[in-house]
């Protein structure tokens, strides 16, 4: 067994055996693998710097109407077998669920295909490539304090079961950033490829410098209601809160969403949209969900329509829609939108700052927290690069500003959405894809200020 | 397992490492979620796993792998000392590690009765019991429990000598009632919020919460709080409970406080400290009320050991004194970096995969005089805040925002009316030195929280905190869009 590197072939030989278990009607066996190398700097100089190998095996073992889950990362055979016995133990104890549908049957759900996301090249990248990309970029930074990551991994994704669920699929990853700074003034760019070839490490360093450099002597805006225009940056970690908080049917049976009780209805401007799609071109992820149900392309707000959640086969039986395939692994949390995508629209940045007469320009967001989800209002601060914009043109940096402020109420004010989409990685686990444009929105309350 | 580390050891050496440590982690989790009679999730895990982190050329390596056997270790050796030596290309200053003396020890945390050991029917019982009264009570949409009990081997052996052996086992758990109308949720937990609190213990922390006793009066709650007034904006007296407490200081002190973020290695991600070095002994943090410790010895902490995960002895360190700073919470590495003699032994990983990072033990606001009632009766018109529901700060941890789950009107020292969403924003020097009292130590408890991030690879702690409930003056409420 090599940790990190498991085939579809060695996988399937690991795993039959478990799938025969006398005792149970159903076995599930989810097998991931990684391989991650991380190469962190900060002070300009490199401060830590991990290689990591996991796999974990997650076996789920149902009897009639009762399951339960065990996990283990020892791939034996006598550790599978006893972590699936485990599982039996557990299910046999538990009380019958009559909304637990069993194991999909891909007979009935499909067959997914894999989108096969990996790049060769990026997840064998060594150490030392990921220092000369780290030297590289602090070239660019040059007197300016860097810190920030290279990263580099690659993850399969496997699923076989007792009802003849047998898929894989692969991706690679590569997230790199940088946080410039230079006498108190920040500034800060990522990006994120399922290639390290296209990620231009020193655009990423021009950028952070620049930012950086823009934001010297900040001084305090008043808070109050501003317009702004949100970088990709800052709307991708809206649309992960925004998933965590009530894309899945399960918080929507739980009636915790924002999609409880307005479903079909005008929740955002006509020019958003917002959808799951693992495989739009940026995004980065595997074809099918947690129990190899194939993952569908879903809207989720269809030209400022809330359309729906996703789902997986037991909440798409509950709710009697159609089943999405975005199963989390968590019977508890119910299925999950990993990979939003908001279409783009037609004006670059540029224009869409062009168009505010008294605005912010925001980049990234610091500590996003959510306050109330129907209403999916949320609180968090602006960092490292954020400006007034006057009469169309960004003018003076100020200091960093609380906002407290419903997300699709910043959604339904939007006035424009930006032509340019850009990926980014989820903020924690290497998971999932958020894609976005730059976003103009009419209105986004500020509570609260800084004093940097 | 000790051979098979010493070969990591040797390998390492070997290759060409100054200095290197070994850690072997071995794990079992279960986590049972129920809601009203349903067993939600019923998870166990296991697992185990080496890393290794060497120094070579001034700077670090470590390599990580679940495949533990002779050969894999020699390999995990060797490719840590290689990646130490890829960081050496972009390091100026060499690493440096301040002295601990090697240890040889067994350490284990304190079980009376061993969770895994008892059955799953008991478990599930209690909580199918508790949540299943909560849905049972008029207005109660949802009602949910649930319980978690991780345990730890963690072998640690270094080129200096030590060769320390820890099991560490926390048990937690909690129940949670939620009302709902037309697009409203409100919730009320027991003993808090996020799967309630965690403790350094056995099954008898998860009996000594009495979760029967409480899943009517936070059923209620949850009830009134949907036709509860809002809570108004203005500034006012605010004295928050025992919990909300808990994240005031995790948020606002512990993580502020934390080396690692004051030298700026923190800085792209979970960022840095309004702290600054030179700030040490002179700076006013809050008001002489307000003494807080890093405490690793404390029993019953989720952040209690006997050994931090570079091998230095757990310690009782203090970070605020009389209001004034005194103390960060340090490594070997940045201990070296502000010319300390010793660190105080805050390094902690998540597993055997990640680096490890300063992380909080049980950073501890410590006990003042007096009781709830003392610090209500004292109030004339003020908000009493109860069980934390949201949280925010700033990059350098001074503009900060809390929500809590309930929040009860302050008129003339008594507790009146319910006031719903009830939060709170501040400035962290300004609210601390706000401060004007602190319960005493009949108030004060010991929590655990879960779930607290920091690194990359994002890493997820089990921090503890001591906290009683206190009270602050002029404090800006009812923060709304």
């Amino acid at each position: 067994v090599t940790p990190g590197s498991l085939s579809p072939e060695e996988v399937r030989r690991l795993v039959d055996p478990v799938l025969q278990l006398s005792g149970a009607d159903g076995v599930e066996v989810v097998t991931t693998s990684s391989n991650t190398g991380l190469t962190r700097y900060a002070n300009s100089e490199i401060i830590q710097n991990t290689v990591q190998q996991t796999v974990r095996a997650y076996i789920r073992i149902a009897v009639g109407a009762r399951f339960a889950s065990a996990s283990t990362n020892r791939l034996e055979p006598e550790h599978l077998r006893a972590t699936a016995m485990r599982a039996l133990e557990s299910a046999k104890q538990s009380e019958e669920d009559p909304d637990f549908p069993g194991l999909p049957d891909p007979e009935e759900v499909g067959r997914p295909d894999a989108v096969l996301r990996l790049d060769e090249a990026t997840a064998e990248a060594t150490p030392e490539m990921r220092a000369d990309a780290v030297a590289a970029i602090l070239q660019v930074a040059n007197d300016c304090a860097g810190a920030g990551i290279y990263e580099t991994s690659s993850h399969s994704v496997s699923v076989q079961s007792s009802t003849g669920v047998d898929c894989f699929d692969t991706y690679s990853r590569c997230v790199v950033s940088l946080l410039a700074e230079k006498d108190g003034a920040t500034g800060y760019r990522e990006a994120f490829s399922n290639r390290f070839q296209d990620v231009d490490v020193e655009a990423v360093a021009r950028a952070a410098v620049d930012k950086m450099r823009s934001s010297v002597n900040a001084t305090e805006t008043p808070v109050g209601t501003y317009e702004v225009v949100l970088e990709p940056c800052a709307v991708a970690l809206l649309l992960e809160y925004l998933s965590y908080i009530g894309m899945g049917a399960k918080q929507v049976i739980d009636g915790e969403s924002f999609l409880s009780s307005r479903g079909g209805e005008m929740v955002a401007d006509p020019a958003i949209s917002v959808v799951d799609d693992v495989r739009h071109p940026l995004s980065v992820g595997i074809g099918f969900d947690l129990e190899g149900v194939p993952r569908a392309k879903a809207a989720v707000i269809d030209e400022g329509r809330a359309i729906g959640p996703v789902t997986d086969l037991r909440t798409s039986r509950i709710l009697g829609s159609h089943l999405t395939g975005h199963y989390s692994g968590s019977n508890e949390f119910g299925p999950y939108a990993s990979n939003l995508v908001m279409s783009s629209g037609e004006e670059s940045q540029e224009e869409l700052i062009s168009k505010v007469d008294d605005g912010l320009l925001i980049t990234r967001w610091h500590y996003v927290n959510v306050l109330d989800r129907p209403t999916a209002l949320m609180t968090g601060m602006t960092r490292d690069g954020t400006w007034r914009i006057e009469k169309g043109e960004v003018t003076t940096p100020v200091h960093n500003l609380r906002f407290t402020q419903s997300i699709l109420g910043a959604f339904e004010s939007s006035l424009g959405v930006g032509r340019d989409l850009e990926a980014y990685a989820p903020d924690y686990g290497s998971f999932g894809s958020q894609v976005a444009p730059s976003l103009r929105c009419g209105e986004f309350g500020f509570t609260s200020t800084t004093s940097h | 397992m000790d051979e098979l580390l010493t070969r990591a050891l040797n390998a390492a050496t070997d290759a060409g490492a100054d200095y290197a440590d070994v850690r072997c982690v071995e794990s079992t989790s279960e986590a049972i979620s129920v809601r009203g009679p349903m067993v939600e999730a019923l998870e166990r895990s296991e697992g185990v796993g080496v890393g290794v982190r060497v120094l070579s050329g001034g700077a670090w390596g470590y390599a990580a792998t679940a495949k533990v056997d002779g050969d894999s270790m020699v390999e995990l050796g060797r490719t840590a000392v290689a990646v130490a030596r890829a960081s050496a290309r972009v390091r100026s200053r060499p690493v440096e590690l301040v002295p601990e003396p090697a240890h040889r020890a067994v350490w284990m945390s304190p079980v009376k009765t061993d969770p895994f050991e008892v059955s799953l029917d008991e478990k599930v019982g209690l909580l199918a019991t508790a949540a299943s009264a909560i849905e049972g009570r008029p207005g109660i949409r949802i009602g949910r429990a649930s319980l978690d009990f991780i345990r730890q081997r963690i072998k640690l052996v270094t080129t200096e000598g030590t060769h320390v052996d820890q099991t560490i086992t926390h048990s937690g758990g909690g129940i949670e009632a939620t009302a709902l109308v037309d697009d409203e949720v409100q919730t009320r937990s027991y003993p808090g919020s996020f799967r309630g609190d965690l403790k350094a213990a056995g099954y008898e922390f998860i009996e000594s919460m009495n979760f029967p006793e409480h899943t009517e009066r936070i059923a209620d709650q949850a009830v009134a709080l949907l036709s509860a007034p809002e809570c108004p904006t203005k500034k006012t007296t605010v004295v928050l409970d025992g919990h909300q407490m808990m994240l005031q200081v995790h948020e606002s002190v512990g993580h502020a406080t934390e080396l690692d973020r004051v030298l700026g290695m923190e800085a792209s991600f979970a960022g840095t400290s309004f702290v600054e070095l030179d700030h040490l002994n002179s700076y006013k943090y809050g008001s002489e009320l307000v003494n807080i410790v890093s405490d690793a010895t404390v029993s019953g902490g989720v952040g209690t050991f006997g050994y931090d995960d570079e091998g230095v002895a757990a310690q009782r360190t203090p970070l605020i004194e009389n209001g004034i700073l005194v103390g960060f919470q340090t490594s070997r590495e940045t201990a070296a970096v502000v010319g300390a003699d010793r660190s105080n032994g805050t390094m902690r990983a998540e597993g055997w995969e990640n680096f490890p990072l300063i992380r909080m033990a049980n950073v501890n606001l410590l006990p003042g005089e007096g009781s709830l009632e003392d610090l209500v009766a004292d109030v004339d018109d003020g908000i009493y805040m109860a069980t934390n529901k949201s949280w925010s700060i700033d990059d350098k941890r001074k503009n900060f925002q809390f929500g809590c789950e309930i929040a009860w009107e302050i008129k003339a020292g008594k507790l009146t009316r319910i006031l719903k969403n009830p939060r709170y924003t501040g400035i962290t020097p300004v609210f601390w030195a706000s401060c004007d009292a602190i319960a005493g130590r009949s108030e004060w408890k010991m929590w655990g929280t879960p779930n607290c991030g920091k690194g990359q690879p994002g890493q997820t702690m089990r921090v503890g905190h001591g906290t009683a409930p206190a009270r602050f003056r002029n404090v800006a409420v009812g923060v709304s869009q």
